[in-house]
This record gives structure tokens, C-alpha cells and sequence, in this order.
């Protein structure tokens, strides 16, 4: 009975963990015979209820503000909004350390290679692994961050298409690329089947297919996709012998280096602690002040968060579905799922909104009370 | 003032108590509706002591266990005094309307 004790007392000092150290020796003791006075004989470990009751006053005791119902909540909130942030921002540093793309001459003769065909003229390839209308970012284009096309920043790829009435069955070219890959030591995935066009009232087994599958070999990561529509399609204007339908396009993008898993940890940890401590501190220099001043860092404070979370909710389920219905061998870079940079604007004015918080919290009190007489909030 | 908080000073109206000790008077004061955890007890006696309504009053070891004893102090038998008119002051006016709403029958 008394190890079983023992057991239980020592479940409830490692919840203790939550609280100050300095809390821990002044009550520390006392807390826990009360636990112990409390439970059942046959008890031998905290029950949920009670271990959320310790965790939940300690982090409030280690935020300083043991009497606040809401601290723990929006200093966790900032904390993980924060984490997020400084974590996507960490891997697109990691990103520096990614393998330039493929020159002209080396895509076209893979391309050229897998096809089965010469593309010479054909392939194009963008002049950074990130870029802005085909414009690596800089000085010169970098107010477009903020601007409504901010969502056109996504990975430079090497690209090929195939246009016009094609000699080679197009069954035949999706079989042959891909047998064309396994054997040059390429992960291919299963293929996607989806309709060319969109039209919710046609008739599905007439509509065009094309497919759709990836490959990946070392950090070259190939989206691919192939029309399985008519060989010689008619042109679209009568009269026109030259029309651009593409057949067939494929992509070669530079999967998520390695680097970017440990950069993205580092970030994590660090955006959640600055969220954490950042919003502690805030959180206790407004504690007691005039109310003017509260409910102004309040309403600044409740608009950053907003501002923060919105394009996370926005874009995360979007992301997720995308990321579900088509073929990834390598995920989305971390801040597409945060709605990074399409809505930076929207994080940059809620940074701006926590900004003026901290510094309507930084202002000086006009005399420091000489003792703690808060009344519960 | 929050009922648990009244609650714990009238848990420790009449004798100083220890944190077990008025976890169970609180139970029965209100009847087992109020159940409170040692995280808030010990959270709302900091607040109640820093307030100067609660104090320290002694140490016990019972079975290797420590035992600590809270106290009113006299500002905290004030409070609790009026707190208390205060509710009472409530309770009769809210009776009278509810005899005003639901009469007696003859």
C-alpha cells in the first residue's frame, strides 16, 4: 500500500514541473499530502482532472499571473502561432542549401531522354529555386509580397510542354515515360485519373481525361501530367492549322533539402518560447494597470491573433486537400500551409497590431504597488 | 466575490484549517456541489493571504505528512461578515419576490 503511495506521490511531483521552482519548495509538499489525503486508496496515478488542475495553475504561476482563467490559453495560442511562423521562416533559410536547379542543356536531355523524343527549344527553366513571375525576389519586385499576387512566389521548376496533334498514342507515351523512369532508378507513384475539364452537368464518360503521377529520384522530384484525350484533336477555330493544346507537360521541381527538417525543429522551438515568454511578459506588465490601458492591448492583441491565425485557417485545409488528391512525392514548403506569402499582408498588419501592444505594454507604471492586493480576474 | 472564494472563508470561519481539511468543508458547505481541487485551493489561498484576509497559523507533521494551517485573519472575518449581509441582503429580497409571485394559497 505505501509503494503504491509512493507511485502516487511521485506522479503528482512531476506535475508539479508546471509550477516555479520557487512555488514548488513553498507548497510543493503541501499540495501534494492534499493530493494524497484526497485519493482513494487504490489510486495510483493523477486523474485527468487533477493533472489538468496542476498543469493549468502552474503554467499561470510560471506566466505570473496565477489568478488570470485566460493566460495560459493566449500564451499558448502565441506561443504555437509564433512557432509556426518562426519555423516556416527557419526552413525557407534551410532552403539555401538546395541543389541549384538543372541547367537548359541538362533538362533537355532528361526530358528529351524520358519522352522519347527531342525537346530541344521546348524546355524552359526558372533562374532560382523560388521564384515571382519567373523573377527570382529582390529588391525590385519584393513589394509584391505584400500585394494581392503575393501567392504567385512558389518553387522554380524546369518545364517542358508538348503541344499540338501528337503521332504518338498518348497511352502509350504515359506507359513508356514511366517505364522510361523506373529504369533510370526514378520512384514512381501510382497514376491520378482526372477529368481535363471541369463541368458538373456533362456527361463524365465523355469528358477528356488526363493523368497525373510523380517521381522522385535523390532531391529531383518530376510532376507529370499526360492528356489521354484524342490524338489529333480538331482545332479550335475553323480555319486555324496551328493551335497550342498540350498533350503533355512535366515539371521538375528540388524536393525539401534535408537541412530543412532540423532548421524547421530550431524554428519551431524558438518562435514557440519568444510566443510564450513574450506574451508572459506583456501579460503581467498590463496586469493591474489603468483599464484604458488594458483594453487597448486587449483589442490590439485579440487583432494580431486574428490577423495571424486567419490565413493558417484558410490555407491549411486548402493545402491538405491538394496535397491528398494528387501525387507529393515531397511536401508543400512549410509556409504555403501557413497561407505564406499569398497573405503576408495579413501577418505583417497583425505583427504590426502585437507591436503596438508590447509598446502600449512597455509603457512606465506611474508607481509600483507595494503589494500584491489583485482582485480575482 | 467568486463563491468559492467566499466559500473558503467560511470554511475557515469557526477553526484554522489545514488544505484537506478545507477542501472538505468546503464540500459540505455547499452540499458536495463545490468540489475543489489543491491546485485552485492553494492558488486562491496566495491571492487571500497576499489580500491579508488568510494567514499561516501552524505547522503539524501527521504521519510524515505536513500538515499547514490557515487562519482568517480579522480583515478576513470582516470581509466574510459582509459578504455575507451582502448575500442574506439578496436572498431575502429575492424571497420576497418570489411569495410576491408565487402566493400562498388560501
Amino acid at each position: 500500500m505505501s509503494r503504491m503511495r509512493g507511485t502516487l506521490a511521485r506522479r503528482y511531483r512531476r506535475l508539479l514541473l508546471c509550477y516555479p521552482r520557487q512555488y514548488r519548495r513553498a507548497h510543493g509538499e503541501e499540495i501534494v499530502t492534499t493530493f494524497l489525503d484526497l485519493a482513494p486508496s487504490d489510486r495510483t496515478r493523477p486523474t485527468v482532472r487533477e493533472a489538468a488542475n496542476l498543469v493549468r495553475h502552474g503554467l499561470r504561476c510560471r506566466l505570473g499571473r496565477p489568478n488570470s482563467r485566460s493566460v495560459v490559453l493566449w500564451a499558448a495560442l502565441t506561443a504555437i502561432v509564433w512557432g509556426l511562423f518562426t519555423g516556416a521562416f527557419a526552413t525557407r533559410l534551410a532552403w539555401e542549401t538546395a541543389r541549384p536547379l538543372p541547367t537548359n542543356a541538362e533538362a533537355t536531355q532528361l526530358f528529351s531522354g524520358m519522352l522519347g523524343q527531342d525537346v530541344t527549344g521546348k524546355v524552359g527553366v526558372d533562374p532560382a529555386l523560388f521564384v515571382i513571375y519567373g523573377q527570382p525576389l529582390g529588391m525590385r519586385n519584393l513589394h509584391l509580397l505584400f500585394s494581392p499576387d503575393a501567392g504567385e512566389y512558389q518553387q522554380g521548376l524546369a518545364g517542358v510542354s508538348l503541344n499540338g496533334p501528337s503521332n504518338v498514342d498518348h497511352h502509350d507515351l504515359l506507359n513508356s515515360t514511366r517505364a522510361w523512369l523506373r529504369v533510370h532508378g526514378w520512384r514512381v507513384s501510382d497514376v491520378v485519373i482526372r477529368n481535363s475539364v471541369e463541368c458538373t452537368s456533362c456527361d463524365e464518360s465523355t469528358l477528356p481525361k488526363q493523368a497525373l503521377f510523380a517521381a522522385r529520384r535523390g532531391d529531383d522530384v518530376l510532376n507529370l501530367e499526360i492528356s489521354l484525350g484524342n490524338l489529333q484533336p480538331p482545332p479550335p477555330k475553323p480555319g486555324l492549322t496551328t493551335y497550342d493544346q498540350t498533350y503533355a507537360s512535366i515539371d521538375l521541381t528540388r524536393a525539401n533539402p534535408s537541412t530543412v527538417y532540423p532548421f524547421g525543429a530550431a524554428g519551431v522551438l524558438l518562435g514557440t518560447a519568444f510566443g510564450w515568454f513574450t506574451f508572459g511578459w506583456a501579460s503581467r506588465r498590463t496586469d493591474g494597470r489603468a483599464p484604458l490601458l488594458r483594453a487597448v492591448t486587449k483589442v490590439l492583441f485579440g487583432v494580431a491573433i486574428f490577423l495571424w491565425c486567419a490565413p493558417i485557417a484558410l490555407a491549411f485545409p486548402a493545402t491538405l486537400t491538394h496535397h491528398l488528391n494528387e501525387p507529393h512525392p515531397s511536401w508543400h514548403p512549410m509556409w504555403e500551409w501557413l497561407g505564406q506569402p499569398a497573405l503576408a499582408a495579413l501577418f505583417v498588419a497583425g505583427t504590426g497590431a502585437a507591436l503596438l501592444a508590447l509598446a502600449a505594454s512597455a509603457l512606465p507604471r506611474r508607481s509600483e504597488p507595494a503589494t500584491d492586493m489583485r482582485s480575482t480576474t | 466575490m467568486r463563491e468559492p472564494t467566499f466559500l473558503i472563508l467560511a470554511a475557515l470561519a469557526d477553526q484554522p484549517r489545514h488544505g484537506y481539511g478545507i477542501i472538505q468543508e468546503v464540500a459540505a458547505l455547499s452540499a458536495n456541489r463545490v468540489t475543489m481541487l489543491p491546485g485552485t485551493l492553494y492558488t486562491a489561498l496566495d491571492r487571500l493571504a497576499a489580500q491579508g484576509l488568510v494567514v499561516r497559523d501552524r505547522e503539524e507533521i501527521a504521519d510524515g505528512r505536513l500538515r499547514r494551517y490557515y487562519r482568517l485573519t480579522s480583515g478576513g472575518l470582516a470581509v466574510l461578515d459582509v459578504e455575507t449581509a451582502r448575500l442574506r441582503s439578496l436572498a431575502t429580497a429575492a424571497e420576497r419576490k418570489l411569495r410576491t409571485a408565487r402566493p400562498r394559497p388560501a
